[in-house]
């Protein structure tokens, strides 16, 4: 530093005042740098003008607090006002929470919680860690509503894995960053026994310098059981309960709050906290007990920031302050700054507030499951928090002033989007050809390897598996659905949608795309889309253009679950995905949609059941080319981004589920990528059956376009001969028959296609085994 | 009869106990979840628990203690220390135990299975070892019950009956000491189930999804009264959990009811 900027203060531990008031703008800004505090200068100004208020300088503790508290990943300062434009309050009466993870009415006594969230920049530094310690979070998150996590769902973004050639400096490679991820949600997962039940790949080369591993999370509890995430007031006292307090996960907000460099590797490795789930496992157990025996007023998980976020949120939320023991934390190790336990990301911690005749009965609950449950904190009156180490005070700020933080309306630019009327199609090759290749790129080939290594069936609930058909030879599954009350038919189903190629050539398309693929999803199954929560992951937001994709597509979003009337209780936003060099990811909004249905027995698969069935096209084949996997794969360009007209896909979600209800449908499966051509093979891999097209009846395009565009709100629907007519009745202008089941193959009539079943399943199975290396090869 | 009392054993890292106790509890009896710390005296008074007051111990599945070492060593081990003797007593007093997964690599570890010299063998005479393929394999599989009627835990399924009961696991290849390990345990109607494929025929991967050495799934001791078995029948107590019940069914229970409901009935009366 160019001068004494840090003075250090003559106490048994360390602790350094910071010369904020005298420091000129340049010394603001060493400081912010030399300290890792991430701050810009305007922030280091308002903190100047605070601290000059206070007639003080700070401690180190304090500007770090600031730090952590004024992050991206914290506060939202970017996004906020974006989110607030389009996706906050779309309400409905049966919102219960809209907590550290959304809480929806599930019936008269049970509530579920649904949320995703990202551990992106982790996972691309330590990919087993970084994905576990996501798992870890997001659990935390349902469990602090006091819910019982009950199904994760993990949609993951790579390179290609098969890719070959050099990589950018600092990258790992794709198959190496899959393998590290795929193995810590199995780790993590498998071991707190909460079933992995669906999720999604997504391949690009525009996610090999950063990788996407967003973790969702469903729970379950009781009405009467719903936590709150803040303490009930002043007088209180705060336990810090689970792992210890250590260095891992040190400025893990700041590191997730800017752009990847070649050295991230290095620079920010202590950023990746350590995750273990044998912690984690009896965490929940007992804060399920207490919280089911209302002993404790709040919960809330340490996540991002640690301690210096949990204490102020929940002392902020419940109206009150909160004085705090540092030196009462248990550590890992001796020797930690008070700055360091300050916000120290340490894994498995969580913290419950109550009023203080409770604190034994709470420790006991917790000494059973030998959890370590410390009080080191009461809530004030005073809206101020204040730290005390060895009874000396480090720390006093306004919490207003220190949870608050900035929010900026950034610039942005509006991209210009293709409308069609440029669009090359490209020349094809046979149907066969192309349709072999579609079922065998990485983002449809199976993900079999992966699925079969978590456990999706842990809490014997999973009603509908994410692998569907014939036992050992299934195929590709819609929506998963879970019977989360034992002993009641109820069902809560889970799937992701997500077109980030769409997204990134047309972003309000595309975020209308990924709310109509979550609902297709769910709907595919039998059930109504209920909720969506949402994991927005986009690149810098101090990039103009990047800002753009980013609010035309939560605009899509926004705009299409308010037309379908869905809320989006909780969410999440992931900015600065850009690999070193400012080479940003695909603009990639990720939606989990849950539904519910009424009687699980009722819920249909993709799989085709027998032959002699009508196929139907549910909804309508337009050319809309853009993005789409054949235009990706053969080389098409500048066509239009598939829209969705929000009337229509209600109206038609409706019948489709009438219908289903009735029990007209045998099998069910959404059209996405690869359009009519690649949603009938898997239907046809999955039942072991063949089918005839006859694609006639869809006027007015040609061939390839009625094959393989990707037009949204579009399912396939196997239907038993004899309820043909009643199924054409039920869904009036919105059905239109395009074939057979039959024999065992696809044919495609007038194209002279014919495939035979056993080749579509080995074009669709094989691939990403033969990547990742199959049973045998081992 | 009066009500059937099961302890559903657990500790840090057992996570299959709430279905385990949700089975049973569907077949008539009354299950409690009981931490191993209840058992062993670490628990406030009006919390402490004893073996003896339970007909029958169910060991769930999960990854106790984290199964860093050897799937089971660990918890395997605190039983012992803590509850060694009550438990042997346990067992000779010819009440039902029953394992499952993670249960079964407990009951091998404690040398409780096979047993074949004793009640409770000193240390380990077989292993549940890493599954042929590497990986945990989370799969449907089709068990045959092959016991010839030493096993008392599935007097409700017919012998040579098939059951579609679902694998979980990353450590199922059942090993012994000894060539000779399978065939012995079969002279000595001690395998219970058997994977199979889809027609009853012998299994390959992935229908064997661990590589056991003559598809053993499931192993009894010599009394009959001990009941190990590395797939999940709590898991599909209705049909609705079944992976392929969309694909037709005709009853509403699932296959894992069978075996529940057998090893409530093996209490003696």
């Amino acid at each position: 530093m160019s001068r004494d900027l840090l003075r250090r203060r003559n106490t048994s531990f360390e602790l350094y005042d910071v010369s904020v008031l005298s420091a000129g703008d340049s010394e603001l800004a060493e400081i912010s740098s030399t300290l890792s505090l991430s701050l810009s200068l305007d922030e280091m100004k308002v903190i100047r003008t605070y601290f000059t208020k206070e007639g003080r300088d700070p401690t180190d503790i304090e500007v770090q607090a600031l730090g952590q508290a004024w992050s991206e990943h914290c506060c939202y300062k970017s996004s906020k006002p974006i989110l607030k434009e389009f996706v906050f309050g779309i309400d409905r009466d049966d919102v219960l929470s809209r907590g550290d993870a959304g809480v929806m009415v599930f019936d008269d006594d049970y509530g579920y919680a649904l949320r995703i969230e990202s551990h992106n920049h982790p996972s691309a530094i330590e990919p087993y860690g970084g994905a576990a310690t996501g798992i870890g979070g997001i659990l935390r998150d349902v469990v602090c509503m006091g819910a019982q996590p009950i199904g994760l769902a993990d949609p993951l973004c790579f390179g290609y894995p098969d890719r070959k050639g050099d990589l950018p400096p600092g990258v790992k490679h794709p198959r190496y960053l899959m393998g590290g991820v795929v193995s810590g949600i199995r780790d993590y997962g498998n071991r707190c026994g909460i079933p992995t039940i669906t999720g999604g790949f997504f391949f690009d080369e525009r996610y090999t310098g950063n990788c996407l591993v967003n973790v969702g999370c469903l729970g379950i509890v009781k009405r009467k059981d719903l936590a709150n995430n803040f303490a009930g007031g002043p007088g209180e006292v705060m336990i810090l309960v689970g792992g210890r307090t250590g260095r891992d996960g040190i400025h893990g907000v700041n590191f997730a709050s800017r752009d990847l460099t070649e050295t991230s590797q290095d620079d920010s490795r202590g950023a990746v906290q350590l995750g273990d789930p044998i912690t984690k496992e009896p965490v929940m157990h007992a804060c399920f007990e207490v919280n089911e025996k209302h002993l404790v007023t709040g919960m809330k998980d340490l996540g991002g920031g640690g301690l210096s976020c949990v204490v102020g949120e929940m002392a902020l939320a419940g109206g009150c302050g909160a004085d705090v023991d540092v030196d009462k934390v248990p550590l890992k190790e001796s020797g930690l700054a008070p700055w360091e336990i300050w916000v120290s990301e340490s894994q498995e911690r969580m913290m419950v507030t109550c009023k203080p005749d409770n604190v034994a009965k709470v420790l006991e609950v917790f000494a059973l499951w030998d959890v370590i449950a410390t009080p080191i904190a009461k809530t004030t009156s005073v809206q101020r928090m204040r730290l005390f180490m060895n009874g000396e005070m480090i720390f006093d700020m306004d919490l207003e002033f220190l949870t608050g933080g900035p929010v900026y309306v950034r610039p942005y630019a509006l991209p210009s989007v293709p409308d069609g009327s440029k669009e090359k199609f490209p020349d094809l090759p046979s149907n066969k050809e192309v349709i072999l290749t579609l079922l065998s790129d990485p983002n449809v080939a199976s993900k079999e390897w992966a699925i079969r290594q978590y456990d999706h069936e842990v809490r014997a609930s999973t009603a509908i598996h994410p692998m569907v058909g014939k036992m050992n030879e299934t195929g590709p599954g819609d929506a998963s659905v879970l019977m989360p009350v034992p002993g009641k038919w109820k069902g809560l189903a889970a799937a992701i949608g997500c077109n980030p190629w769409f997204t990134a050539l047309d972003p309000y398309n595309g975020g209308k795309s990924g709310i109509d693929e979550a609902c297709r999803n769910i709907v595919a199954v039998g059930a109504r889309p209920n909720a969506f929560t949402d994991c927005l992951n986009f690149g810098n937001p101090e990039r103009p253009e990047r800002l753009g994709e980013m609010r035309e597509a939560v605009r899509g979003i926004g705009e299409t679950a308010k037309g379908l009337g869905i809320p989006i209780p909780s969410g999440n936003v992931s900015l600065y995905n850009e690999a070193a060099g400012g080479r940003a990811i695909l603009p990639t909004p990720m939606i989990l949609a849950c539904g519910l249905i009424d009687d699980v027995r009722k819920a249909i698969t993709a799989d085709l059941k027998k032959e002699g069935s009508c196929l139907f096209l549910v909804g309508s084949t337009k050319r809309e080319m853009g993005g789409s996997l054949l235009f990706r794969k053969f080389g098409g360009s500048d066509g239009k981004v598939p829209g969705v007209d929000v009337a229509r896909a209600k109206e038609l979600m409706d019948r489709l589920l009438r219908a289903m209800d009735s029990r007209l449908v045998l099998s069910c499966h959404d059209c996405s990528d690869g359009g009519i051509a690649v949603a009938v093979a898997e239907m046809c891999i999955s039942g072991g059956i063949g089918a005839e097209l006859d694609l006639t009846a869809i006027g007015g395009l040609e061939e390839g376009v009625k094959l393989y565009s990707e037009s949204n709100t579009r399912w396939i629907a196997e239907v038993d001969g004899k309820n043909a007519e009643a199924f054409s009745d039920a869904m009036g202008d919105g059905a239109t028959c395009i074939g057979i089941t039959k024999g065992a193959s696809l044919k495609i009539k007038g194209a002279r296609t014919d495939i035979p079943v056993t080749e579509l399943r080995k074009a669709w199975s094989d691939p990403i085994w033969k990547i990742m290396g199959g049973a045998g090869d081992e | 009869m009066s009500e059937v009392r099961v302890c559903v054993l657990r500790i840090e890292g057992t996570n299959c106990e709430d279905e385990m106790a949700e089975a049973f509890r569907m077949c008539g009896a009354a299950p409690e979840k009981v931490h191993l710390n209840q058992m062993s005296g670490k628990a406030p008074p009006e919390l402490r628990r004893s073996i003896e007051d339970y007909d029958i111990l169910a060991l769930p599945g999960g990854f106790s203690a984290g199964d860093y070492v050897r799937a089971g060593a660990i918890f395997g081990a605190r039983i012992k220390s803590s509850m060694g003797r009550q438990l042997r007593d346990f067992v000779d007093s010819e009440k039902p135990v029953f394992g499952v997964c993670n249960g079964f690599q407990i009951l091998v570890e404690l040398g409780l299975l096979p047993a074949a010299k004793e009640t409770m063998e000193p240390s380990p005479t077989a292993a549940l070892y890493n599954n042929d393929s590497g990986r945990f394999e989370c799969r449907p599989t089709i068990l045959r019950n092959d016991s010839r009627g030493r096993c008392r835990l599935v007097s409700q399924v017919p012998s040579g009956r098939t059951l579609a009961i679902p694998s979980a696991h990353a450590e199922g290849r059942l090993l012994g000491m000894d060539e000779d390990f399978a065939d012995r345990l079969e002279d000595n109607d001690q395998v219970v189930f058997r994977y199979v494929g889809p027609e009853g025929e012998k299994a390959g991967y992935p229908w064997n999804p661990n590589g056991s050495k003559s598809d053993i799934a499931g192993i009894c001791n010599p009394a009959g009264n001990v009941l190990g078995m590395m797939p999940h029948p709590e898991r599909v107590m209705t049909r609705f959990t079944h992976a392929d019940w969309t694909r037709g069914y005709t009853s509403e229970d699932g296959d894992g009811k069978e075996i529940i409901m057998s090893v409530v009935k093996a209490v003696k009366s």
